[in-house]
């Protein structure tokens, strides 16, 4: 408890305050501009960080990265362009929520969502960071590639119309995931003697491109379509009703944000899964929920058309990643994702590495940094509210015209930005022409994005597993030795299995209709 | 064959400095901005090492000109080194430089040679250890010898064909251990097979893992120096265990472009010495973990040669160059 006190009392501090406010203010906005991620902001901040203080340091840092999937989502919802990768979902019933004219109420469900995600991944990261810590450390080449075929069967069920063109966006995705140096040789593969490919596809501007640039290339489209029809083009959507849900809306979404919380903590807390497979598998799981309960109701649109839990399920995911992706981090010093891991560069510049000792040396900012996930988490949830409207009026009001080429350019600059490299911007280019003409062609992009997260990851832990275990496949399946293993198969086998067995049982249910209605009939 | 190319490069790079010298440029060095290319993202230790050189470098550069740091990541830091190599040999572009730049050139298909570049200083040498997890049942060095020599044992080294793989092959050829290697992407992902006992050893540089033995989740069981570590009571140095592999250690120090004036050298190479003679830099170098280890541009070159020795002999034997 003493502790605690320490990590509030460091964080009370009224400058060390102002800089989380700022970085609350500044996630929203980073998040909010197309092409600007957490990833880049901390890229750009690090450097800057050298001369400043731990605490205010880490306190801006904090504020950043637990509002960034907040502001991601306004975009995502206003105009269909995810704000962070994290976004990609929440723009598909967002977006439509928004066009049936309660935008308000989208961005309401994802504020809200958002809250209640990261404020359980705060409440974990306070009070059981040992004990996930523990379970995390379980986690070895064997449990981690189990993990990944895991993640990859979670998208089976959202494939819904082609199985094989389903098939095509994953292999799509695991051909660029083979790009770069193989982590078994050291040597490059399908690099083309390109140095900047030898670490692979640079990740951060590959999905600034794939969905900040590909939703500007559908823009564009839209425009010229209602231009050649001579129809001037619809408004975007604007905040024409509340902002605020409602008791009887956030009782219904209880139960989606509590399944999502607690998948988004889980997958946080193993180091290498990342927020992508969370929200994928939580969108997953949620959509058969509401096909059960709601859809086909009155009132109740189609899943994808705007259903609130569509939003509530990837937006309370996504933040249920943040602070529990610093479990690993703060207990062990191992990063739980790709943003806790420039945790680690920031606290080096100020001379820490962070695990148990961080703890012992600098306990005072190291409770701090738990603190002030938990106070972010509060403090995000008015500022948003209190913001939303001017960030989504800011840029999101102006006419479609000026929306493509101001997204383009602010997609540009930050792939550029990540790592100074003009060959960056060559990546975004790419992939969003890839994204464009895929979705053109009717391949799903979720096979395809969960590929290039989990491609690496599946490959890497599949050799050295094998490499360990001396080449035996049924390590994967070996219940004494490998239980958590074991128990990810059995779910990769049900989420393959599930789709299937349902889509049989529509099938069955539709024939025995038809015959009962023969028989009336006949 | 490496070496001579390699003294034969360096002696083309002299020789070319000497006759390229500018006496103008030369005259009121530096009379602007020197950049310090850090072939890597921002937060490394390469990075944070150079960010602590310029700060207190500044204190000598006068008015007319600071060290400037600029991240310059891609390739596993090919990308940079390439740009720094290709900079004008003016003095105004220095090279944050590391073992890679010794073993790159070798290793792959890189645009620039070792010879490419004109040593400047060395600041800090970052040994190699012998890890081992908490729960290991190796608690001295021997234990571990002599398992390894029996079958062999599971080490996480941090990307194939990396200084640190080389290390274990270098193990393997000297000390009769017998490893199977499992290579990690980053210092994390290797800290994790260590702690969690998913391997049963791991090479480390000291510098990535000195904190967390500090703290008892790992065990440092040997150190890959020509003496005992003052830092590291109680661990014997490899050469002491048996091992036969006197000293295996990374560096970190500057260097430029081929062609740079001697005056510039001259001026860098005594501006680190200024600096490592500061107690405050000494002191935050040591706290963040980064001994000092200063060498003028002479003893740098030295070092240089003797690592292209140590890892060329270990390249040739294991086939690692990148066959075309």
């Amino acid at each position: 408890m003493t502790e605690i006190a320490l990590g509030f009392a460091t964080l009370l501090h009224p400058t060390v305050l102002g800089f989380l406010l700022i970085g609350i203010v500044a996630g929203l906005i980073v998040g909010a501009i197309p092409g600007l991620n957490d990833n880049i902001a901390f890229a750009i901040f690090i450097p800057l960080s050298f001369s400043l203080s731990p605490t205010y340091a880490f306190a801006l840092m904090v504020g950043l990265y637990c509002s960034a999937a907040v502001g991601g989502s306004i975009p995502a919802i206003m105009v269909k362009v995810p704000g962070t990768a994290s976004a990609v979902l929440t723009a598909i019933d967002g977006h439509a929520m928004a066009r049936n004219g309660f935008a308000g109420r989208a961005l309401g469900i994802a504020i809200t969502s958002s809250v209640f995600g990261g404020f359980s991944s705060a409440l974990i990261l306070l009070f059981f960071a040992p004990p996930m810590a523990a379970f995390a450390l379980r986690f070895g080449y064997v449990e981690n590639f189990s993990l990944g075929i895991l993640g990859m069967a979670s998208v089976i069920g959202l494939l819904g119309g082609s199985i094989i063109k389903g098939l095509l966006s994953a292999v799509l995705g695991l051909l660029v995931a083979t790009i770069g140096f193989s982590l078994q040789t050291g040597y490059p593969r399908y690099t083309f003697g390109i140095d900047n490919l030898y670490e692979g596809v640079p990740f951060v501007p590959l999905l600034v491109g794939l969905f900040g640039i590909t939703a500007v290339l559908e823009l564009s489209e839209e425009l010229i379509r209602d231009r050649r029809k001579g129809v001037a083009s619809p408004d975007m959507p604007r905040i024409t009703d509340s902002l605020f849900i409602g008791w009887p809306l956030a009782k219904r979404l209880l139960p989606t944000w509590l399944q999502c919380s607690l998948l988004g903590n889980v997958i946080g807390v193993i180091p290498g899964a990342g927020m992508l497979m969370a929200i994928y598998m939580g969108y997953e799981r949620i959509s058969h929920r509401y096909q059960r309960l709601f859809a086909g109701k009155p009132g109740e649109p189609e899943w994808g058309q705007g259903a609130p839990e569509g939003i509530a399920a990837p937006e309370s995911a996504n933040n249920a990643v943040v602070a529990s992706s610093m479990v690993p981090l703060l207990s062990l010093g191992i990063p739980g994702n790709s943003v806790s891991a420039l945790f680690i560069g920031a606290m080096m510049i100020q001379g820490m590495v962070p695990g148990p000792l961080l703890f012992i040396d600098h306990a005072d900012i190291a409770w701090m940094i738990i603190v002030a996930f938990l106070v972010a988490n509060v403090l995000m949830w008015p500022i948003a509210y209190a913001l939303v409207r001017t960030i989504s009026g800011m840029v999101f009001r102006l006419p479609k015209y000026v929306l493509v080429p101001t997204i383009s350019l602010l997609c540009l600059t930050g792939a550029y930005s990540d790592e100074n490299s003009v060959f960056s911007i060559g990546v975004a280019i790419a992939s969003g022409i890839v994204g464009y003409a895929t979705r053109r062609l009717g391949i799903p992009h979720a096979p395809l994005i969960l590929a290039l997260v989990l491609g690496r990851t599946i490959e890497d832990n599949l050799s050295n597993a094998l490499n360990i275990g001396g080449g035996n496949w049924l390590i994967f399946l070996d219940p004494a030795e490998h239980p958590i293993s074991v128990a990810l198969m059995a779910g990769a086998a049900l989420f393959i299995v599930g789709p299937l067995l349902s889509g049989a049982r529509r099938r069955f249910q539709a024939q025995r209709r038809a015959a009962e209605l023969e028989l009336e009939n006949g | 064959m490496g070496k001579t190319l390699l003294s034969k490069g360096l002696a083309v790079a002299v020789l070319s400095a000497v006759l390229g010298a500018s006496p103008v440029l030369a005259a009121d060095y530096p009379s602007k901005d020197v950049r310090i290319i850090v072939p890597f993202k921002p937060g490394g230790g390469v990075d944070t090492t150079s960010r602590i050189l310029a700060e207190y470098g500044n204190k000598h550069m006068g008015k007319k000109g600071k060290l400037v740091v600029e991240n310059r990541a891609g390739g596993g830091g090919i990308v940079g080194q390439t740009f720094a190599a290709k900079a004008k040999a003016d003095g105004y572009t220095v090279l944050a430089m590391t073992s890679s730049v010794v073993t790159n050139p070798v290793l792959k298909e890189t645009e620039y040679k070792v010879a490419d570049f004109r040593p400047v200083a060395l600041y800090n040498m970052d040994p190699e250890v012998i890890v081992v997890g908490a729960s290991s049942p190796f608690t001295a060095i021997a234990d571990l010898v002599k398992a390894a020599k029996a079958r062999p044992l599971t080490v996480t080294v941090a990307g194939i064909a990396t200084s640190h793989h080389m290390a274990g092959l270098a193990l393997e050829d000297s000390a009769g251990m017998k490893f199977t290697y499992v290579p990690t992407k980053g210092f994390g992902a290797q800290l994790q097979a260590v702690m969690g006992g998913h391997v049963e050893m791991g090479l480390f540089p000291l510098g990535e893992i000195k904190k967390h033995a500090d703290a008892g989740t790992v065990r440092i069981l040997a150190v890959a120096t020509d003496k005992p570590m003052k830092i590291l009571p109680g661990v014997p140095t490899w050469q002491d265990s048996g091992l036969n592999v006197k000293r295996w250690t990374t560096f970190r120090g500057w260097a430029v472009p081929k062609g740079t004036p001697d005056k510039a050298v001259k001026f860098l190479s005594d501006l680190l010495g200024k600096i490592s003679a500061d107690e405050a830099y000494v002191k935050q170098m040591t706290d963040y973990g980064f001994p000092i280890a200063y060498e003028d541009a002479k003893g740098f070159a030295e070092v240089v040669t003797d690592y292209a020795d140590i890892t060329d002999k270990v390249i040739k034997k294991h086939g690692l160059k990148e066959k075309k």
